[in-house]
């Protein structure tokens, strides 16, 4: 059980299959002195993910594309996006943006953001190095108070509860108390499209990540109260969001790592959550 | 050029004096008709399958277990490109023409005699498609002026035969969402007929019926159950019964994507069209027998309905989905002629069904080993369970424990098509034999947020072979001959009337068998590993047989320590023709 080609990312077994090298190398990622010396650093976040990297009138927007823009603006160059179209695991996104390219080629980012940082997880994709954590992520209930009164999830009532479909809190409900939820719980593709039916009326709750609940709310919130969730006897119910590079590219990790660590001191971080209705959660230190 | 000429005044003169309009004969290809008697016709290949009901089996008896020894080489042709990868096509044979698919969503016409190139179509792919399962694509359909294939960015792109020039290119899905398409399409009464495929999660499956000239929606029949068909842009009737084996709205997103495509009986007039895994993965989350997915449906080609369907599956935990294809014939038993159909599912069992209804007649397993069921009840048609190898609920352990399951999840038979020959009257069946360690994943993300998986990996259940091509007697479920394989199988099987069975080998070789005995017979090593599916049509009097040779595919992409046996196999991208000369 070492290669962990776990079924929901094959690919990213793929990947190593793959990395002997079968398709033509293009540019990799580039250590630090190279993305000095080209003066631009190209960064992959993902599409369609708000609030962290979405399109809002066309234009790439959100706390991930903002963070990239200081990060680069601190290492004293410019920046260039590549918006990652999500794969089935994150492993399928990390060979994608910055270990090897998209299938049908298009060449690799230097950095890509928003990814899992964890010990075992990194220890599973070799190919790249993960660092630079800059957000604890966890789940929230977001409820009409007039439909349900307690923020518990053990004690809802018989209401419909949304979720985004194929996410911990959608397996969790499906399977908890015997199945007793299933008949209510609502399938979304996205969060915000959940958190639109709470306005609407059409759940009375949904259980999604805090930071996408608390932007899809936005100016709603005050009607709609958030509480943090843990769900018992699941393994995971909060993660850090940091970034990675290609495993040849240490260096760059270093110094973009710096900056996001400046960036925490300074509260530059702190402030660019905010403007986007997030709440920023300090990783604690272990 | 002088008798391009010719043919064309000629052709004009005609349509003027039958008062016709639209385009010159001459660059009419085959009609309805022709696609029909495919099966029939030996000096042609018009469709995919060697016939709608895909025996793929030609008469064809010059080549035979001793004169095949002097099959020859003609010409090779290579797809070109920096891009290789995976290549599962069947070429199509028409008219001096060979219409062959390469992988990364591209379409060649070569000219048979010389291998010479006429033209050649590369799909512009967009950046962000998501496929699946390596970038392959398994063959092209023709009808009248026009080429048909799908693309990896899930359209379905139409061609003139004679030029390549796009006639038009509609969208079957999202590819941002997920969605691809690889499958060869069907073509059936003037309508182009495909599944979908791609996407894991949030999705349903779907058979589409489009006008093959205009492009046009005809029909839409989704395969799981309380989603509502289309009619000609109307709402038509639902499939199955609104939460009838589905609990709340998971229904809307139950999986069961038609990712191999269909076949077709002229004789009962049926599409027969198999279903993907249900979802989500964890059996244990949607209690209920999850129709249709992991079965087969049979689909009136007039409006989208569905006839009858027979699940192999019910309630899959996994991942064995229950696309393969249903191949039509006549079952010769106890004095009787049955109008049978059989299918070797990824499931480890060879079903022999009656078509015209979808009750079983028999099951029996084609693998030597099967742990997820003890057998198939014939009365019930249902699988009988061992229910301590169903996967176990990750909502209840830390940590599931570790099933081993046989078959692995890349199934007893994946999507290379199995032949019939009605002169032996045996199926032969392209199985591998292999089981998965399964277990629940304690900690994956998805798009950044932490996600709860399954681990998966595949292991060989033999040291000295994977692949076995089994020849099946459907009479009896008896094997009555295998050859044995060092690689996993991975591409179609081909038998003729000449008492032999083609397949090929990831080792690179395309082989002969004879189809009484399973003696191995002749032998050609392609220089590429082959995951496609050999044809065989006559020319000026002599046999030929092509087969595209490239090897990639799922194997080394999920298959675990078996990708490991296979990592030294050269890529490659290439159409070979053989023919057995004239003495």
């Amino acid at each position: 059980m070492t290669a962990l080609p776990t079924r929901r990312h094959l690919l990213s077994f793929a990947a190593a299959a793959l990395a002997a090298g079968v398709l033509p190398r293009r540019a990799g990622a580039r250590p630090l002195d190279d993305v000095v010396a080209a003066g631009r650093l190209m960064v992959a976040v993902y599409r369609d993910n708000p609030p962290f990297s979405y399109r809002k009138d066309g234009a790439l927007v959100g706390v991930d594309v903002d963070l990239a823009r200081a990060i680069a603006e601190r290492l004293g160059v410019g920046i260039e996006f590549m918006e990652l179209t999500a794969g089935e695991t994150v492993s399928d996104d990390l060979r994608n943006a910055v270990w090897r390219g998209p299938v049908v080629g298009g060449g690799v980012a230097d950095v890509m953001m928003h990814v899992p940082y964890q010990k075992e997880f990194g220890l599973r994709n070799p190919e790249a190095v993960l660092f630079g954590p800059y957000q604890r992520e966890a789940f929230a209930l977001a409820r009409n108070p007039m439909r349900m009164t307690q923020p518990m999830l053990a004690s809802l009532p018989d209401e419909p509860v949304g979720v985004e479909i194929d996410s911990i809190p959608d397996f969790y409900l499906l399977g908890a108390f015997g199945g007793r939820l299933r008949e209510r719980i609502v399938h979304y593709m996205t969060i915000p499209e959940a958190v639109d039916a709470l306005v609407r009326g059409d759940v009375a709750a949904v259980v999604a990540t805090q930071s996408q609940i608390e932007a899809a709310l936005a100016g709603r919130a005050a009607d709609f109260p958030i509480t943090p969730v843990t769900f018992p006897g699941m393994m995971t119910s909060s993660w850090d969001i940091g970034m990675a590079v290609k495993e040849n590219s240490r260096d760059l990790a270093y110094a973009v790592g710096d900056a996001v660590t400046a960036m925490l001191e300074d509260g530059t971080m702190q402030a660019l959550f905010r403007k986007h209705g997030v709440t920023h959660n300090a990783i604690p230190v272990e | 050029m002088k008798r391009l000429f010719r043919t064309c005044l000629l052709a004009s003169a005609m349509a003027a004096g039958l008062g016709l309009s639209g385009p010159a004969l001459a660059a009419e290809g085959p009609g309805n008709d022709d696609l029909l008697n495919d099966a029939k016709t030996t000096g042609d290949v018009l469709t995919y399958g060697m016939g709608l009901q895909a025996q793929r089996f030609s008469p064809l008896d010059k080549l035979n277990p001793e004169s095949v020894k002097g099959l020859v080489p003609v010409w090779s042709f290579s797809f070109g490109g920096e891009k290789q990868r995976g290549q599962e096509s069947q070429p199509i044979i028409h008219d001096g023409t060979i219409y062959v698919t390469g992988s990364y969503s591209r379409l060649y016409a070569v000219d048979v005699k010389t291998g010479q190139k006429k033209w050649q179509y590369d799909h512009r792919l967009p950046e962000g498609i998501m496929p699946c399962c390596d970038v392959v694509n398994r063959g092209a359909a023709i009808y009248k002026d026009k080429i048909y294939f799908a693309t990896l960015d899930a359209r379905l792109v139409a061609l003139n035969k004679d030029t390549g020039k796009v006639v038009w290119s509609k969208k079957i899905e999202d590819y941002k969402a997920g969605y691809s398409a690889t499958a060869a399409p069907l073509i059936v009464d003037g309508k182009v007929i495909t599944g979908n495929s791609g996407g894991e999660f949030g999705i349903i499956g779907m058979v589409e019926a489009r006008d093959a000239e205009t492009g046009e929606l005809v029909w839409q029949r989704p395969t799981i159950e309380g989603n509502m068909g289309t009619l000609n842009g109307k709402e038509s009737t639902m499939t199955g019964v609104l939460n009838a084996s589905w609990q709340g709205d998971l229904y809307k997103t139950g999986g069961g994507a038609t990712w191999l495509g269909g076949t077709y009986d002229p004789e009962t007039k049926t599409l027969f069209f198999g279903t993907g895994n249900p979802a989500p993965w964890n059996s244990h989350l949607r209690p209920g027998d999850n129709l249709y997915t992991s079965s087969t449906l049979a689909i009136d080609p007039a409006n989208g309905d569905i006839k009858w369907h027979y699940q192999t599956t019910p309630h899959d935990g996994w991942d064995f989905d229950g696309v393969n294809e249903l191949v039509s014939f006549d079952l010769k038993k106890d004095g009787q002629t049955i109008k049978a159909g059989a299918k070797a599912d990824r499931n480890g069992f060879f079903y022999v069904l009656d078509r015209t209804n979808g009750k079983l007649i028999s099951a029996s397993p084609f693998v030597t080993k099967i742990t997820w069921a003890k057998e198939i009840d014939v009365k019930t048609g249902r699988p009988v369970y061992i229910d301590d190898n169903r996967p176990g609920n990750p909502a209840n352990a830390e940590k599931g424990k570790p099933v081993f399951s046989a078959p692995a999840f890349l199934g007893a038979k994946n999507w290379m098509p199995m032949a019939y020959s009605p002169a032996t009257e045996l199926f032969y069946v392209p199985a591998n034999e292999w089981g998965m360690d399964i277990w629940n994943e304690p900690i994956t993300y998805k798009k950044g947020a932490a996600y709860l998986g399954a681990g998966f990996t595949i292991k060989p259940l033999y040291d000295d072979y994977i692949g076995a091509l089994r020849a099946i007697d459907p009479k009896t479920g008896k094997i009555v001959w295998e050859y044995k394989n060092p690689a996993p199988l991975w591409g179609g099987v081909l038998t003729t009337g000449g008492n032999l069975v083609f397949t090929g080998t990831p080792e690179g070789y395309l082989k002969a068998f004879d189809a009484k005995s399973g003696k191995e017979v002749w032998k050609f090593n392609t220089g590429s590993g082959v995951v496609g599916s050999p044809v065989t049509w006559e020319q000026d009097g002599e046999q030929y047989v092509a087969v595209v040779s490239g090897w990639g595919g799922a194997v080394p992409l999920w298959g675990g320590d078996v990708a490991k046996l296979v990592k030294d196999i050269n890529q490659g991208g290439s159409l070979w023709v053989f023919k057995l000369p004239k003495a």
